[in-house]
């Protein structure tokens, strides 16, 4: 065992708090998270938690602080808080060695022999027993406020901004009368406690970065960063029906839009949820529906006439474990190949996977042009991951997206009927919007001809599926959106990552290390996954000796899209924890490919 | 002699339907109907009763699913949107959810609305959306040539159900009174004239309208719902029929064997739309929304 050097001024450290469902875990989290970002330290955070509201599930909060931008939770803890010792016992061994284990030196009930945090720890890791339920007791009456008598601990301990951890208790707490002073009086005991803890550990939080980069920064997660993207886009009509994890979505824009004046109903299932935003979309609207992936097997009927009828809409689907009910509460990446290619018909649409939480504000926004200027469906992928993730993001000032993107529209000839399907050279046709004079037309799922009539004659078939399939290209290049990206050793490298969505962020963490041993190694993301970027990833796949695709799905099913799309192999690693893929893991996968050579990565890619 | 009286006829006729403006609201595509279907009744209805309430052709919409009745919006020179097979409702709710200005006509046949859609049913009619709902009930499936639908009786025999229907037929009537449907109606495509005035004021009422319209299929059922049948069976709706009275209007949604015509039922309470505008107005955007409203105007 050898003492990690001596720490960087830049903080980087990572908490975890673990508990039963109802001890309060995930708010204690909460509360961290906002007060250290109130502070000026940069945030990730990502909570798991049962599928259950109450009962005995175990949740666990973790965030990670730091001073600089950081892309993925760590392997390791520095500080674990046990609320419960049942459920955290076995993240005991996630700690690192001199970091810190605060936990209940008196349990609230008798525990059976080893049953306790206590006798589970290992030799480097440093133990805080704190009585928590005592000080809690003391300080409110009663025990519902351990978890925030175990924040105020760490908080005392490390010494962070007590003011901070105040406000954001009185904001928290501050509708229910009484809670908020209970809360605060449980904090400050804590707190108390805590400064006067002898230090045993070597975790030290170095001072916030306060600059002009971070003064405009937000902690803000996945789902309500889509939420802003499409508020701040223009969104006009949302319509939709509850299912985890996409639900928070529904939740934040039924509170937003009527604010700016727009409407938003929650429909009876999500068939009717996706009619009715092609119905708006249909009148011009910037309409939209978020789900996951049960929701999206619903929608894909309809996704399909949104294409033949050359509708714009917004679907946001926030995966999770499938199939079926599958993982309600876990992540997973599993609906690509669904919202790729499911639904019946050669029924192309948009699709595209933010890798981040800045990312899907751009993503949330963005998807509302693209719908528009390419008269389809646009799919933004996110996961449960991203969706319930915090992170500190910076906004610009002015919204970067655009109010109209349709194609202007030529004057109807008078007496003619109007050409809502006119074969242009880009192969987007005019649209006129319901109220306009003389350009009446009726659209329709069946195939049809120019005016919009019903037409099944194969060469009218070869034409407009031609048209619906061409007219997406011009999204490869749609301004201001970046489409896939490489980070990384630039020229000829041993060991090429792409990757799509949440899983981003540990491929880049894990880069990032493989080249600190010396590995040269580069990550490419790919945000827009139909149509597919063919020419760049190709070109980037050319850098490669090997190329690896981790994904969190069992099929890997983005490597099978790669391998669909450009006919070259990849090694794939493809797993389904139920949570993001450990960074270890991924760094461990490139160390081999990368001590391989490219001749046994061929034979790696064939065996897998 | 007789011949010319008929022809002056016709054409002082043909001047009338010119003059009325009905035409502007016929498309160029013509009606893929059998002849004698009871559909024919809905393409001079519509337009006739759009005429005569002053709504022009572009400010209207005519949604529909899958279905012979649902041909419709390509014989109207309206704006149209043909769906998908059950989903006429949630359509049309998002179209009129986005623009409050349209006039929005649903039409669907028995199958789209009773057996794949009729999930939505309930909540169009609980929301109270200002569409206008027109059903046309034949009984069968006629597109795809002739199966039982959720209205075909028992004992009725297609290739489907070979050995005869087993299963009690819906009473949609019921069913959207049940439901909360501010206007309930029924008519007989065999009665245009009826039919059409109905049609009038099922558009003309602000909030979810239904319209029941019996329609014989007249290539897939010789023996069940045909003209001869129904117009032995239907009869008008009691003189002192209030259709204010919602337990009266059950009794008469209730008598399948003499099925009354005219309007069953009809209320007055918030629409969609209101509710929309009131939840607007706690949020404080309401200004917001005027503008947005005198912006797309």
């Amino acid at each position: 065992m050898t003492r990690p050097a001596k720490e960087t001024p830049s903080t980087d450290i990572q908490v975890a708090i673990c508990g039963s469902a109802g001890e309060g875990t995930i708010a204690a989290g909460d509360i961290l998270r906002s007060a250290l970002a109130e502070a000026g330290y940069r945030i990730i955070s990502f909570d798991t938690y049962p599928p259950e509201i109450r009962g005995f599930g175990k949740c666990i909060a973790r965030l990670r602080v730091t001073t600089e931008q950081a892309y993925s939770l760590k392997q390791q803890s520095d500080v674990l808080i046990a609320l419960n010792d049942e459920h955290a016992i076995p993240h005991i061994g996630e700690v690192r060695d001199f970091g810190a284990v605060i936990y209940d030196g008196h349990s609230i009930a008798k525990l059976p022999e080893g049953g306790h945090v206590s006798g589970h720890l290992r030799a480097g890791q440093l133990p805080y027993p704190v009585s928590l339920r005592e000080l809690c007791e003391k300080a409110t009456g009663g025990n519902r406020s351990r978890n925030i008598v175990a924040l105020g601990f760490l908080a005392g301990v490390y010494q962070l901004p007590k003011d901070a951890f105040l406000r954001i208790i009185t904001k928290k707490f501050g509708k229910k009368p009484g809670v908020a002073e209970q809360n605060q009086a449980a904090f400050e005991t804590g707190y108390t406690v805590g400064e006067a803890a002898f230090r045993l550990d070597d975790v030290v939080f170095g001072a916030p970065k306060r600059d002009a980069a971070t003064r405009d920064v937000v902690m803000i997660n996945g789902n309500a960063a889509t939420v802003r993207g499409a508020v701040d886009a223009g969104i006009d009509c949302f319509f939709g029906y509850p299912i985890t994890p996409a639900t928070s979505i529904m939740e934040r824009l039924a509170s937003e839009m009527p604010k700016h004046g727009k409407r938003l109903l929650q429909t009876e299932d999500e068939i009717s949820a996706i009619a009715a935003t092609i119905g708006a979309g249909y009148t011009g609207a910037r309409a939209a529906t978020a789900t996951s992936g049960p929701g999206l097997s619903l929608m894909q009927e309809m996704l399909g006439l949104g294409v033949i009828a050359e509708v714009p809409s917004v679907v946001f689907v926030s995966q999770r474990g499938g199939p079926s009910t599958g993982m309600p509460t876990k992540t997973e990446q599993s609906d690509l190949s669904a919202a790729v290619h499911g639904g019946h018909g050669d029924a192309q649409k948009i699709v595209i996977a933010p890798t981040n939480v800045e990312g899907c504000y751009r993503c949330g926004g963005k998807a509302f042009e693209m719908a528009e200027a390419y008269q389809t469906p646009v799919v933004v992928l996110l996961d449960l991951y991203l969706s319930n993730r915090y992170e500190t993001v910076q906004f610009g000032a002015r919204p970067p997206f655009e109010a109209n993107c349709s194609k202007p529209r030529a004057k109807a000839a008078p007496g003619e009927p109007y050409r809502r399907f006119a074969l242009t050279e880009d192969f987007v046709s005019p649209r006129a919007l319901p109220g306009e004079p003389g350009a009446m037309h009726t659209i329709t799922g069946l195939e049809h001809n120019e005016l919009g009539r019903p037409n099944d004659q194969g060469d009218m078939h070869e034409r407009m599926s031609k048209k619906r399939h061409e007219k997406l290209k011009a999204a490869l290049k749609h301004p201001d959106f970046t489409h896939c990206k490489r980070f990384g050793d630039e020229g000829r490298i041993k060991v090429g990552m792409l990757a799509w969505g949440s899983t981003f962020g540990e491929c880049l963490e894990a880069m990032f290390k493989a080249r600190a041993e010396g590995i040269p190694c580069a990550a490419m993301k790919v945000v827009m996954l139909s149509p597919f970027p063919v020419e760049p990833v190709s070109a980037f796949m050319d850098d490669c000796d090997v190329v690896l695709v981790p994904e969190v799905n069992y099929e890997g099913q983005f490597a099978r899209l790669i391998q669909g799309e450009l006919g070259r192999p990849v090694v794939s690693l493809a797993r389904v924890p139920g949570v993001p893929l450990p960074v270890d893991e991924i760094l461990e996968t490139i160390r081999r490919l990368a001590a391989s050579g490219p001749r046994d990565a061929a034979r790696l890619v064939r065996a897998a | 002699m007789a011949e010319a009286h008929q022809q002056i006829y016709l054409e002082d006729k043909l001047k009338e339907v010119r003059e009325s403006g009905r035409l502007e609201y016929r498309s160029k595509a013509l009606p893929t109907w059998c002849p004698g279907c009871g559909y024919f009744a809905m393409a001079g209805g519509v337009p006739a009763a759009l005429n005569s309430l002053g709504i022009a052709p572009q400010d209207t919409v005519v949604v529909s699913g899958i279905g012979c009745s649902s041909r419709f919006p390509f014989f109207v020179n309206t704006y149209g949107f043909h769906t998908l097979h059950g989903r006429v409702l949630p359509v049309a709710t998002g179209i009129k959810v986005a623009n409050d200005a349209l006039t929005v006509i649903a039409v669907g046949g028995d199958g789209d609305g009773f057996a794949i859609g009729g999930g939505h049913v309930p909540h169009a009619a609980r929301r109270n959306i200002d569409i206008t709902y027109l059903l046309f009930d034949n009984g069968i499936y006629g597109l795809t040539k002739g199966q039982t639908s959720p209205t075909s009786a028992i004992g009725f025999r297609t290739p489907t159900s070979p050995y005869t229907n087993p299963d009690q037929p819906l009473n949609p009537l019921l069913m959207v009174l049940a439901y909360g449907a501010t206007w309930v109606g029924q008519a007989f495509a065999g009665h245009p004239q009826q039919l059409e005035e109905l049609i009038r004021q099922a558009i003309a009422h602000r909030g979810f309208s239904y319209l029941h319209i019996l329609s014989p299929c007249v290539t897939f059922d010789k023996t069940d719902k045909t003209y001869d049948r129904l117009e032995q069976r239907v009869r008008s709706l009691p003189a002192n029929h209030d259709p204010q009275d919602f337990a009266a209007a059950m009794r008469q949604a209730m008598d399948v064997e003499t099925p009354p015509m005219g309007l069953l039922y009809v209320n007055e309470r918030p629409t969609l739309a209101d509710a929309l505008d009131g939840i607007v107005v706690k949020a404080g955007g309401a200004e917001k929304r005027a503008r947005k409203v005198a912006k797309a105007a």
